[in-house]
């Protein structure tokens, strides 16, 4: 039985998560080509597509970073296809220079970019608003806010995007992204065909002579686009009355769930935006003369409300607009039912019906995330900390190894983003003086840690480059990636070999270790601390989830505690492997959770020895 | 019961237990039933050994996420996650719960204290209107799979009346949608749980 996805016929209706509609809505619409870099929460997007294979009816790659995936799409979508890019909020940034492009030159087969912003940072460093990039790009925008929207919105913007031939922002959040709800499936058709291309180069080559005339047809795309906000079945006004609500995106779900709970259903008039960008001014400017007062929720910064309020200037309406209040409704985190109800009641003036708490917890233990027993990760950062100390500064990178930051092992002292360990770490040592070791993934360093090498050596910086090679990238999910072996990574993708694009980019000072392997690694890290310029290490062993799951590997042996003591305590405390536990004084090995690593032998080798699993 | 009510289910447990495995189950059976249906959840880094959050909403409610005091029902497959998840919970709401610990890092290290299960069940009872503790993880392993210990759990909210539709619809959805080698384990789970609350009703 094929996927329901690829074989769910009309009028079916199934379970799914956000993002597996967003997929479905994408096949409904027709697309070509998908090109991603994971990232949570956008990596179920095409981790949906690779699993599903498609039979044919598209071509999907894991890019090697957003930037290349973008550029990948875009080049697609000039060649007629209707392409699907899909990335997390801050990868936008990598890809925001072709992006800006895109939208001037025009995507004839139609190109969605989908941007799964974090507001709380589940899992991000930051929480921007990519709806800024709707307007500083000049994209048309959806904000999806149930699985089923989430489906047509998608097929929606696929067609817009081929109308207007302009770049189409699909802006999702978490809540959405990883929600799951019932969506009724329409026809699946074949894949689109393709939209012949046309040599245009003074469309397509924006030499400054084309681009100014570009950004004239995009203004008046964008004038085009504006029609189809006010026609869009995704903007509705519902309620009565001379109070105003103004919502979009996740926010949406709980003004409804909240005017539900508060009873208020028929108190306030709704101004729903689905379609968010460009605003459907003359819808809204009708609105606004119909009310008093209005409140304006959107999750992140006050971008609606601004508009709003330009719009009500603009127009004389004498329309008092209230939003962002700094408090519940702030710029910070996400909205809730219950902060959009306590607004609510507020801006109506009446009793809040939200009531506290009745159990209040804290000063419980937390469960904050760890790296996990036998993570190879955890014996270099033992090693290099054992060696090093504090007198060397860390620069780490984004991925599982982040979590090295944590006490005991310590081992990151700051991160700017993906692939910068190396050479944000050129700048600090080339700025300070001191020793600067450089963590980065092998997904990262592909991704854009490349760059930062290359940049090193050509400016001669001095610094050691810690690759910590786990075969994957473990922490989005074990999508491939260049680094991954062959074998898994089947036909139709080529394994790159780190080692060699380090020597090929002119790093002479390499050495390819086994994490596992204390002894080795101990050795390489001193012959380098001795050293300077740029030094690679590169530490090999594969994610211990991936060689589980994946690879179908498990070590043969587990370890255990031979002699209680202070050489298990002292190892305990200082590589904090979460197979250890306590019991009464005595220290014990979770053979369940034992990856079979061994590390724990090396450093303490008579409080511990290895046992037949 | 009516098909319309409006029901909030908060569910907690920890990185790994098949939390939201468990999620999506219950929402396919409300699903199969007819009855409207969201659930929320977040995927990634809280995933690895932390605590994991989900919510189901039943009868028409449509944000994907809950705030104090808002869940008619606690689904807690880990004690101390029950615990941390209490203020979820509306004044006479129902709790079922794991009564197994799994023990934090910090308290394997002896760097923290595990809180008393009397004590859980107290604070517990203090919120709650009904609460029902099972050793899930126990009666998972007796009819085989520790996993199968969240099925327990399902099991008996769906026999406790507490939903708008019994074990039988949780019976069929494990035929349905859980993978054939496992279907039998789960059904028998199930019943352990079923059987644990009518004999304490």
């Amino acid at each position: 039985m094929s996927h329901p996805l690829l074989g769910g016929a009309q009028n079916e209706r199934h379970l799914l998560l956000g993002n597996e509609a967003i997929v479905r809505g994408a096949l409904e619409a027709g697309v070509n080509v998908v090109t991603c870099y994971p990232g949570t929460p956008s990596s179920e997007v095409p981790d949906t597509f690779y699993k599903l294979g498609g039979n044919g009816r598209y071509k999907m790659e894991y890019s090697v970073n957003e930037k290349v995936a973008m550029e990948v799409a875009a080049g697609a979508a000039l060649a007629g296809a209707m392409a699907l890019v899909t990335m997390k909020h801050v990868g936008l940034n990598v890809a925001a220079d072709p992006l800006f492009t895109a939208a001037y030159t025009g995507m004839p087969g139609g190109l969605v970019v989908l941007s799964a912003d974090d507001p709380a940072c589940h899992s991000s460093q930051n929480e921007q608003d990519n709806r800024y990039y709707a307007r500083a790009a000049s994209l048309p925008c959806f904000e999806p806010a149930s699985a089923q929207e989430a489906k047509d919105m998608t097929h929606q913007a696929f067609r817009l995007a081929r109308e207007l031939q302009q770049p189409v922002l699909l802006r999702t959040t978490t809540r959405l992204n990883h929600m799951r709800g019932a969506v009724h499936f329409d026809a699946l058709p074949q894949e689109m065909p393709l939209v012949p291309w046309k040599n245009e180069s003074m469309r397509f080559v924006p030499v400054p002579a084309v681009a100014r005339n570009r950004h004239k047809v995009l203004e008046e795309n964008m004038r085009l686009a504006r029609n189809f906000a006010e026609t869009s079945p995704w903007n509705v006004e519902s309620g009565q009355g001379r109070m105003g609500v103004i919502a979009s995106g996740i926010a949406r779900a709980y003004l409804a769930d909240a005017l539900y709970a508060g009873g208020w259903e028929d108190k306030v008039r709704v101004f729903e935006l689905g379609m968010s960008w460009p605003l459907p001014e003359t819808r809204l400017k009708e609105f606004l003369r119909q009310c008093d007062r209005v409140l304006v929720l959107e999750e992140g910064e006050p971008l609606l409300e601004q508009g709003i309020r330009d719009l009500a200037q603009r127009h004389n309406l004498p329309v008092n607009v209230a939003g962002k209040n700094g408090v519940l409704l702030s710029i910070h985190g996400e909205y809730s039912t219950s902060s959009i109800m306590q607004g609510l009641a507020a801006f109506l003036d009446c009793p809040s019906p939200v009531t506290a708490a009745r159990a209040h917890t804290t000063g419980l233990p937390n469960r904050p995330p760890n790296l996990c027993a036998g993570c190879s990760h955890r014996a270099v950062y033992y090693a290099v900390r054992k060696l090093f100390g504090d007198e060397a500064v860390y620069s780490s990178d984004i991925g599982c190894y982040t979590l090295g930051l944590l006490p005991p092992l310590r081992m990151a002292d700051f991160l700017v983003c993906m692939g910068s360990s190396i050479s944000a770490g050129s700048g600090f040592a080339w700025a300070s003086g001191k020793p600067v070791i450089a963590f980065v993934g092998d997904s990262t360093f592909f991704h854009s840690g490349l760059s930062g090498l290359v940049n090193a050596v050509f400016n001669q910086h001095d610094i050691l480059m810690v690759i910590l090679d786990n075969g994957t990238t473990a922490m989005t999910g074990h999508q491939p990636n260049p680094g991954m072996e062959q074998a898994v990574l089947g036909e139709g993708v080529q394994h790159l070999d780190i080692e060699s694009a380090v020597r090929g980019v002119g790093v002479t000072e390499v050495c390819r270790v086994k994490a596992y392997n204390l002894k080795a690694l101990t050795e390489a890290l001193q012959n380098f601390r001795e050293k300077k310029g740029v030094r690679v290490l590169i530490a090999e062993e594969p994610c211990v989830l991936y060689a589980r799951r994946v690879l179908k590997k498990t070590l043969p042996q587990v370890a255990t505690v031979a002699v209680q003591g202070e050489d298990a305590r002292r190892c305990a405390e200082e590589l904090a492997c979460p197979a250890f536990y306590k019991k009464d004084d005595d220290l014990y090995v979770d053979a369940t959770l034992c990856s079979g690593c061994m590390v724990c032998l090396q450093i303490a080798p008579k409080a511990f020895k290895a046992v037949k699993r | 019961m009516d098909k319309q009510k409006r029901i909030r289910i908060y569910m907690t447990g920890v990185g790994g237990q098949g939390t939201l495995t468990a999620t999506t189950l219950l929402a396919r059976t409300a699903l199969d039933e007819g009855l409207d249906v969201v659930a929320g959840e977040v995927h990634g880094m809280a995933q690895r050994g932390g605590v994991v959050e989900s919510v189901i909403l039943l009868g028409g409610w449509k944000a994907p996420k809950l705030d104090f005091g808002e869940a008619d029902i606690l689904l807690g497959f880990e004690p101390l996650e029950t615990l941390r998840g209490l203020p979820y919970l509306r004044s006479g709401g129902i709790i079922f719960s794991s009564e197994d610990a799994m023990e934090p890092l910090s308290v394997c290290l002896g760097q923290a204290q595990y809180p008393a299960l009397a004590g859980i069940k107290e604070k517990s009872q203090a919120v709650a209107g009904k609460s029902f503790f099972l050793p899930c993880r126990s009666l998972g392993q007796e009819v085989g799979s520790v996993q199968s210990g969240n099925t327990v759990l399902l099991g008996a909210l769906c026999a406790s009346g507490a939903l708008p539709f019994t074990e039988t619809a949780l019976e069929k959805a494990i035929q349905k949608h859980l993978p054939a080698k496992i279907v039998e384990t789960n059904i028998k789970a199930m019943y352990l749980g079923v059987a644990k609350v009518k004999a304490a009703s």
